[in-house]
């Protein structure tokens, strides 16, 4: 049966509602917008390793900053936003240290009442396959205390909860409704630049997607996603141009029973990486393919949940708009980045990962990027890790009004494709997650009070030989947080987080072409402890003035010089406006 | 219930079923892979030892008359190796490295360091990464390979009389053909050298097409198909030598070089390392200089190599930089390839 289309009536798009509401509640047609930073950091470096008598043990850093951004609504179907960044660090004066740099720039609107559009900045993800920004290891879901640091590093590198990327370009989105069948088809699409040419030997690079989303009822949806990656060929010199499709299909199943909702997901697709070139067997072409569904269970009621997740990511998918990580474990440390009489470079370690800058990328990556098998060997690159197939199980609690709640997690892995043995490496990751909300026993019952505790352990394991040394490397990680209000609007914070590791491991060295030519052996034990204290006066919720001080030890294996504390006193204050 | 809210129950309660098959089915599909990634890790950690040792196929080899011998060994395990033939009067080396648990190599007799084979003796020797094992063998070379492409000079004759060399009035100089023991091809090379304080050039030879009784060197008219050849020695104690070799083209094909109205192709040699090494350019790819700088074409700019009429050979080095010196031998066009020595 043909179906017939009732009517197409325009989807009251979410920013066309957003911006009727806006316009609705504030008929300003400029606002200024932004937010103020004032950070200050008092470092103490202290070896037990030897005598270090070269490393300069004290460092204190820190800037002001303001982003200053205005927003223009010349019209209600239109929104402009420029946002600048005035930034001074600690003993600049007189033009010294400071810098301007222009933050944010983008033009939004709806054009004819039917497509949405957004040119300049623009955040975007699709699906954890496509495009999705994961968070970085160790510090993401940690108490609030170290949350005040990574949410700085978050904010700077425009990292949002939502795990989009921050991209230049445009992006355009329009929907329909239909009255039998199908209840709305939408589609969206994006385009933005991911390298510049250099008129020599690098050309245009361009993310480019497309995603249409068919809604049959409130119960079942399905979508389909196309990103592709590549080169504009004839923008420089270079013959040699670069292509990186990502092709998925997406289903969404909901349906209550009682008090039971019943949710399934589910998402395949292919991938292919290459170059073309006119010697193209120079490099060579990767051709992938996945599969991911999942099941889960909760009931409303009873604040319980569980739910089972079947995975397969072949060896050979690439994706590199899901599969780009944050932390550049390569880049530079600003402190302390060289210790010991030999002056060694230091190893990144948790610490860091709070506040280092330089460790953070903007831009998408076309290779797989180096990360630490003691922080996360079994999803390093989020969802989309490659060559990895397994079963997730997981349960929560989590009821209104009820103090405690909580969710467990367990994957049990293993990989697709040996990496230099045909045996395959297996994967086990316990978590546990419990919060204490104690507000509701507090006098007055209008102060937080909150106490988190988590706790993971990942093991990666596989069978040796005769010759070949077995794998078996284990992490745990332990994490606990106080947030108490002891007056209105004063905060005491504590937080602690321990990370211990043991173990042997090979890590594939990969060439520029992503081939893995060699494998480097790990025989790791150490471990990382970040205690910190703390205390917040919160002018309003979106300001607030904290101090903290910091103890971090550092133990590990790979680098005699290795063993040192790092003392931090930090001072943050924080405006949104 | 109406009727389409039970048309819809319905076809989500097939959905559903369809699936959990699609999942069963998909999982099914996904098994292990019987390959693996990267360098298999008992090549790394397996014991060595030599399963079948190096044998020579033809160990009284006639390159001459185009033979060929073949290297065979077999090992336990994959693992970088390095065969070497070794011409212990010339000091000719063919070295060839694999990653492999075999040797399975057919030698031509061609030369991957300077000098070329001569009529020898050879050492053969076969060496692998991190291990002690070393085999040896020995064989002999009864001839030289043939010469390959149209061979300008080999200065086994000494130099052609249709050329015509230039050399400054400066000191020590010393351009002359040598029989020394120390040629890259046969038992003769070219010795340029000398110091000159007032001017770069210091000697050079025009190699005319009529030396060798053309109009125009017998060269394909595709210059992606044609490579010029030469092999320069640069000695150790001196290191401001520098060899600029052009190429003068009849564009209008009246059979001469008209200077500053017809192409003149040319590019630099300096540097680089110590001892002999084999220069090749194809021709499509040799551009115009001036002063050492890339510039525009003089002629028409198209690259005709069958309109070739001169080639120089120029030797170069700075007035202030004293003495200089380069040798000079076996220089060849050859066509569809550059030169195998």
């Amino acid at each position: 049966m043909k179906m017939k289309i009732n009517h197409i009536p325009l989807v009251v798009l979410s920013l066309c509602g957003v911006l009727q509401t806006h316009a609705q509640q504030d008929t300003r047609k400029i606002t200024f917008v932004g937010a103020a930073r004032a950070q200050f950091y008092s470092d103490n470096y202290n070896s037990y390793y030897e005598e270090d008598t070269v490393t300069t043990a004290k460092l204190n850093s820190g800037n002001t900053l303001v982003d200053l951004g205005v927003n223009i609504r010349p019209n209600p179907q239109m929104e402009i936003q420029g946002m600048v960044r005035v930034r001074n660090d600690y003993g600049g004066f007189w033009g010294a240290g400071v810098s301007f740099d222009v933050r944010q720039l983008y033009v939004k609107g709806v054009a004819g009442g039917i497509v949405r559009y957004q040119l300049g900045d623009i955040n975007y993800k699709l699906t954890p396959y496509t495009l999705w920004n994961s968070n970085q290891e160790m510090i993401s879901g940690v108490p609030f205390l170290f949350q005040q640091q990574t949410n700085v590093v978050n904010y700077d590198h425009f990292y949002s909860n939502d795990n989009s990327w921050r991209q230049q370009g445009a992006s355009a989105e329009v929907g329909f409704e239909f009255g039998k069948f199908i209840k709305e088809i939408g589609i969206k699409t994006v385009a933005t630049r991911v390298k510049t040419s250099d008129f020599s030997q690098t050309n245009d690079r361009i993310f480019s997607g497309i995603n249409i989303s068919v809604i049959q009822s409130e119960h079942l949806r399905a979508g389909f996603n196309y990103v592709n990656v590549f080169d504009i060929y004839g923008t420089s010199r270079s013959a040699t141009t670069f292509h990186h499709p990502v092709m998925t299909a997406t289903f969404g199943y909901r349906r209550k029973t009682g008090g039971w909702l019943h949710s399934m997901d589910a998402e395949a697709g292919r991938s292919k990486w290459y170059y073309t070139e006119e010697d193209a067997d120079s490099v060579p072409a990767w051709q992938g393919k996945f599969a991911d569904a999942k099941y889960k269970l909760q009931h409303d009621g009873m604040g319980i949940s569980g739910g089972v997740q079947l995975k397969y990511v072949s060896s050979d998918f690439r994706s590199m708009g899901a599969q780009t990580k944050r932390v550049n474990f390569n880049g530079p440390l600003n402190a302390f980045q060289r210790v010991g009489n030999d002056q060694a470079l230091r190893p990144v370690s948790m610490i860091d990962l709070m506040r280092e800058s330089g460790l953070y990328t903007l831009q998408l990556q076309t290779n797989l990027m180096a990360f630490n098998p003691q922080y996360d060997n079994i999803t390093p690159y989020g969802e989309a890790t490659p060559n990895r197939q397994a079963m997730i199980l997981s349960a929560g609690y989590d009821k209104k009004n009820m103090p405690v709640s909580g969710q467990l997690l367990y994957y049990r892995g293993q990989e697709v494709r040996g990496e230099g043995t045909t045996t395959l490496r297996n994967f086990e990751r316990q978590e546990a997650n419990v919060t204490f909300n104690a507000k509701n026993y507090l006098a007055g019952k209008d102060r937080d009070a909150l106490v988190s505790v988590r706790m993971r352990n990942d093991r990666t394991t596989r069978q040796g030989s005769e010759t070949v040394p077995a794998v078996d490397l284990s992490s745990k990680t332990l994490t606990a947080g106080i947030d108490f209000e002891w007056k209105k609007q004063w905060h005491l914070l504590a937080a602690f987080q321990m990370l211990t590791y043991e173990g042997f491991e090979f890590k594939g060295v990969r060439d520029e072409n992503q081939e893995i030519f060699n494998f480097t052996e790990l025989n790791l034990k150490g471990s990382e402890q970040l205690a910190s204290i703390g205390a917040k006066y919160a002018f309003s919720e979106k300001s607030f003035l904290s101090v903290q001080y910091y103890q971090f030890l550092n133990n590990t294996n790979q680098l005699d010089q290795a063993l040192y504390t790092n003392k931090q006193w930090m001072l943050l204050y924080q405006i949104n406006f | 219930m109406d009727v389409a809210l039970s048309n819809q129950f319905l076809i989500m309660k097939k959905l559903q079923y369809l699936f959990a098959i699609a999942l069963v089915a998909g999982l099914q599909a996904c098994k292990p892979e019987e390959t693996f990634d990267g360098p298999n890790l008992e090549d790394i950690y397996g014991p060595f030892f030599i399963e079948e040792t190096l044998t020579i196929s033809d160990d009284s080899l006639d390159l001459a008359s185009g033979e060929t011998t073949q290297f065979n060994a077999t090992f336990s395990k994959n693992l970088n190796w390095k065969l070497e033939v070794h011409g212990m009067s010339s000091g000719a080396r063919h070295v060839h490295e694999e990653f492999s648990s075999k040797v399975d190599f057919s030698w031509n007799g061609s030369t991957t360091i300077l000098p070329m084979f001569r009529q020898e003796t050879c050492e053969v020797m076969l060496t692998f990464d991190n291990q002690l094992d070393t085999l040896r063998d020995t064989m002999e070379v009864l001839s030289i390979r043939p010469l390959q492409g149209f061979v300008l000079s080999d200065f086994e004759s000494g130099l052609n009389p249709g050329w015509a060399p230039f050399i400054q009035n400066g000191a020590n100089m010393s351009f002359t053909v040598r029989s020394d023991g120390q040629a890259a091809q046969g038992n003769n090379y070219y010795d340029m050298g000398g110091a000159v304080t007032w001017d770069w050039l210091i000697g050079l030879i025009d190699m005319p097409a009529s030396a060798y009784n053309v109009e125009h060197f017998p060269l394909s008219n595709n210059a992606n198909n044609v490579f010029f050849n030469a092999m320069i020695y640069k000695p150790s104690a001196y290191d401001n030598g520098l060899t600029l070799i052009q190429f003068r083209e009849d564009d209008n094909g009246d059979g001469t070089y008209s200077n500053g109205v017809e192409d003149l192709w040319a590019f630099e040699i300096s540097g680089g390392t110590d001892g002999w090494s084999t220069i090749s350019r194809k021709y499509e790819d040799i551009v115009t200089l001036v002063n050492g700088a890339e510039t525009t074409p003089i002629g028409n700019g198209l690259h005709e190599p069958d309109k070739l009429v001169q080639v120089s050979i120029l030797f170069l080095a700075n007035p202030a930089s004293g003495y200089s010196q380069a040798y000079l031998d076996y220089v060849t066009f050859t066509e569809g390839g550059p030169l195998q020595p």
